[in-house]
């Protein structure tokens, strides 16, 4: 059968978008791949597809929960009934049954924790798996700012003969990030698919102010006059609680959205936005995974993202439509060293160190850190893996050396401020490429007009009261 | 306003004789000997666990307000004692009622099977089945899925028999309209989100805690409407299957409560558990204080219990200390036993 029947029998879809059938031909004939795909460009289909293709299983390997989480419930919905997921969320009962018809299912997904555990590795080898995925695989790089532990110990697993291909994907990586990749997955000569991390109908605009509140006070006149659907990135949830009141105060309808949230309001607030009865959002990076919007317009960042990788993922959920859209960056002097304390915070320090080996020495388990406070989980979690792999003294040279490269990453994302040349080019330079053309109203550096880019804002009607208890529980459940 | 007052009210309660932590382990409903038996000491049954994921820092600043506000004076250790001022507010009473001691947050899991329940439906009356479900958590939609199964929710009468039931019941409780909209507000539908506890806390113009604290106290009354009245609300009070916690005692407590009504005495129940007398009385106390035909007279005669009551009037107190300075012939634990029933009225 022909890859476009198979896509549109399964997808509804008539052709693919850029990469796609580059990548699943590869695949198909049984090479390894590494595939570095904006978000947004339709990943997963490249994975999905060759499931339907295969007779074996998809073994799909991804780091963030939620993430997983939510490709199974849309895979669900979208009436795909043999898929799973094997993650910590799972009850030792619930985690049985899976194992026990792992075979039964094509799609099989699971964290990197789970399949390092004996007995889950055991039961894969029983399966036959058709095609390793290993997503968001630029956790594995100790260069790479989501660095996961566990992801390293991967590479060994999967070494074995005759296993079937591997397909990395990632929507960020650098050079060097891609050559980790290739080294730690021990993949065999991989096709690469490399697609353009420039994206064109993205303008880029960057402001200086004198102080904080000025950069406040901004957004607010501004989000007052042009139109959205946008998303103002920040730093901190209070920060994100601050702004957000006082656009709701303006008038505005806007919502704040940050890991604190609870889980149902985090889903009335994505409804919202996608509905459009939430026109702003005011996020900590907590927002964007998960969210399918296509008409974002405007991305805001009320503070310096802590290196490029991150801002251009935040950037890139504007204009998933292919129109216009405007990126702004707003910054005060003194921005970059904040962002250096957030970035460094949360590495193990040379103090972690000495209690790692004291409670190691007493013949405590080196959790009991974690449990007591004295550390972060995602600290501890470095911490523990490298402590396992060298001496002290070794780590923290180590963990010296990535304090090191995250604060050069401030830097990094400082030159997309200072640049007088082009923000757009060095951008495209960080990732390891070249910038072809530049589009009208590129950026800062080469002029950029916002009201050639985006709307005057369109004064929505709010409703003055809400319906009565009665009418609304009505309305939802027989309609009007 | 509201969660301040609620802090005020209940460090009015406790009397000063606890420090202000004691507000803060019954609101999330800390399940130690110390903080079940004040429920029945101060007899706060209504306000425990009404807040189970309280953090100290959200308590800590209601705290500081009320010092601020010269409502409560802090002293050393933690105490403190209400001014004048707090006293003139203690003279009105709460408005808002709870039935925590039944629930302990039970009533989130109503209302999350609840809310997958209309949601569905809600899509079911447009004839789409593809939706992102509302509640994540895996029991809660094995739940309901059964439920809506068992329901034959398939030839769409369901929809309007679970509005007839929610309408009644709701209009039925006596909790003002803006409380039942916070709640509904809260459920979603096809192409109606619901309301995040930012936008209900601004239009309310309330803080986001007392927006919850409404909602929490319309739940719980609610719930407690329909599980009595099961033939009136059968869908309603199915949808409340073993949310309301009928069995109070801790399961240890539990294990020695059985023991106990076969007649073994403490020392026995001790020996057979293997677990510390003083373990076995603070069990003995959690069901007194559980069960309204507790034998006192294993432990107490009825004059003892009139003096200890004496006692309490007399000095004002519910101190262990200085009630066992005026009837020194009473141990601790024969003390606390008095003190468990919590209301005088009750011992006739």
């Amino acid at each position: 059968m022909e890859l476009e029947d198979i896509l549109f029998r399964h997808f509804g879809y008539r052709s693919f978008r850029p990469g796609q059938k580059e990548v699943i031909e590869q695949v198909i004939n049984g090479r390894d791949v590494i595939a570095l795909l904006p978000t947004g460009m339709g990943k997963s289909l490249c994975y999905q597809l060759p499931g339907y293709f295969f007779n074996g299983s998809v073994l799909i390997v991804s780091p963030l929960l939620s993430l997983m989480q939510d490709q199974v419930t849309q895979m669900k919905q979208f009436g795909e009934k043999r898929v799973v997921a094997l993650n910590s969320f799972l009850t030792v009962q619930q985690k049985q049954a899976a194992l026990n018809l792992l075979h039964h299912y094509r799609f099989i997904f699971i964290s990197p924790e789970m399949l390092l555990q004996k007995q889950v590795s055991e039961r894969l080898k029983q399966v036959n798996l058709s095609l390793i995925v290993v997503d968001e695989a630029h956790c594995i790089s100790q260069w790479g700012f989501d660095f996961r532990p566990d992801y390293l110990r991967m590479g060994e697993l999967f070494h074995y003969e005759n296993r079937p291909p591997i397909l990395a994907l990632s929507a960020t990586a650098t050079n060097k990030v891609l050559g980790d990749i290739q080294t730690y997955l021990k993949m065999d000569e991989p096709y690469q698919y490399i697609h353009s991390v420039d994206r064109k109908n993205i303008h880029l605009s960057r402001r200086e102010f004198q102080t904080q509140e000025d950069k406040v006070d901004w957004i607010v006149q501004h989000v007052l006059e042009t139109d959205g659907p946008g998303v103002i990135y920040t730093q901190s949830r209070s920060k994100a609680e601050g702004i957000s009141n006082r656009l709701i105060q303006s008038g505005i309808q806007a919502a704040s959205y940050h890991a604190g949230k609870e889980a149902l309001d985090r889903q009335f607030i994505q409804q919202q936005f996608i509905e459009g009865s939430i026109k702003w959002i005011v996020a900590t990076n907590a927002f964007g995974m998960g969210v399918h919007k296509d008409n974002v317009r405007q991305i805001i960042h009320h503070t310096l993202p802590s290196n490029i990788a991150n801002y251009m993922q935040e950037i890139g959920r504007a204009g998933r439509d292919g129109q216009d859209a405007l990126a702004i960056l707003l910054f005060v002097e003194g921005d970059a060293n904040f962002a250096k304390v957030l970035a460094t915070d949360d590495l193990p320090t040379d103090h972690h160190i000495g209690l790692y080996e004291i409670y190691r020495s007493r013949g405590e388990n080196p959790l009991t850190m974690f449990h007591n406070g004295e550390i972060s989980e995602t600290a501890f979690r470095v911490l523990d893996y490298w402590m396992n792999e060298h001496s002290s003294e070794k780590v923290g040279q180590l963990l010296h050396k990535m304090r090191i490269e995250k604060i050069q990453a401030v830097d990094e994302m400082t030159k997309i401020v200072q640049t007088e040349d082009c923000m757009r080019k060095v951008l495209v330079h960080y990732f390891g490429q070249e910038l072809t053309d530049r589009p009208n109203n590129c950026c800062e550096c080469c002029g950029v007009h916002y009201e050639e880019i985006i709307e005057p804002r369109k004064i929505d009607e709010i409703p003055a009261q809400l319906d009565s208890w009665q009418s609304r529980i009505k309305s939802i459940l027989i309609g009007n | 306003m509201i969660f301040q007052t609620l802090v005020l009210n209940l460090l009015g309660q406790f009397n000063g004789e606890r420090t202000v932590s004691a507000v803060f382990h019954l609101l999330r409903g800390k399940r130690s000997g110390q903080t079940i038996q004040d429920v029945g000491i101060f007899n706060l049954h209504d306000y425990f666990g009404i807040l189970p994921k309280l953090n100290r820092k959200q308590f800590d600043e209601q705290i500081e307000r009320l010092s601020d506000q010269q409502y409560i004076t802090i002293l050393p250790e933690n105490r403190y004692v209400i001014s004048e001022l707090g006293q003139t507010f203690l003279n009105q009473p709460m408005k808002l009622s709870f039935d925590g001691w039944h629930y302990r947050g039970n009533e989130h899991i109503f209302f999350a099977r609840l809310s997958l329940i209309v949601q569905t439906l809600s899509y079911h009356t447009i004839g789409n089945m593809k939706f992102a479900p509302i509640q994540q958590n895996d029991q809660i939609q094995l739940w309901v899925k059964n439920f809506l199964v068992r329901h034959q929710y398939q030839n769409g009468e369901l929809q309007s028999k679970l509005l007839e039931e929610i309408i009644s019941s709701l209009e039925k409780i006596e909790v003002d309209d803006r409380e039942k909209s916070i709640v509904v507000n809260r459920l979603s539908g096809v192409n109606q989100p619901g309301f995040t506890w930012q936008q209900l806390s601004n239009h309310e113009n309330l803080s986001e805690m007392d927006v919850q604290l409404l909602y929490i106290s319309c739940l719980q009354s609610w719930i407690n409407e329909v599980s009595f009245n099961e033939t009136k609300f059968p869908l309603l009070s199915e949808v409340a299957t073993q949310v309301r916690i009928e069995l109070t005692l801790t399961e240890s407590a539990n294990t020695t409560a059985k023991l106990f009504k076969k007649g073994y005495s403490i020392d026995e129940i001790s020996a057979i558990r293997n677990l510390k007398s003083s373990t076995i009385e603070d069990h003995i106390v959690e069901l007194a204080m559980n069960e309204r035909k507790f034998p006192y007279d294993r432990f107490l005669s009825k004059e003892d219990i009139e003096k200890v009551l004496q006692a309490i009037e007399d000095y004002q107190t519910k101190k262990l200390k200085v009630l066992h300075e005026v009837v020194p012939n009473l141990s601790y634990f024969q003390l606390r036993l008095v003190l468990a029933r919590g209301d005088n009225d009750t011992w006739n």
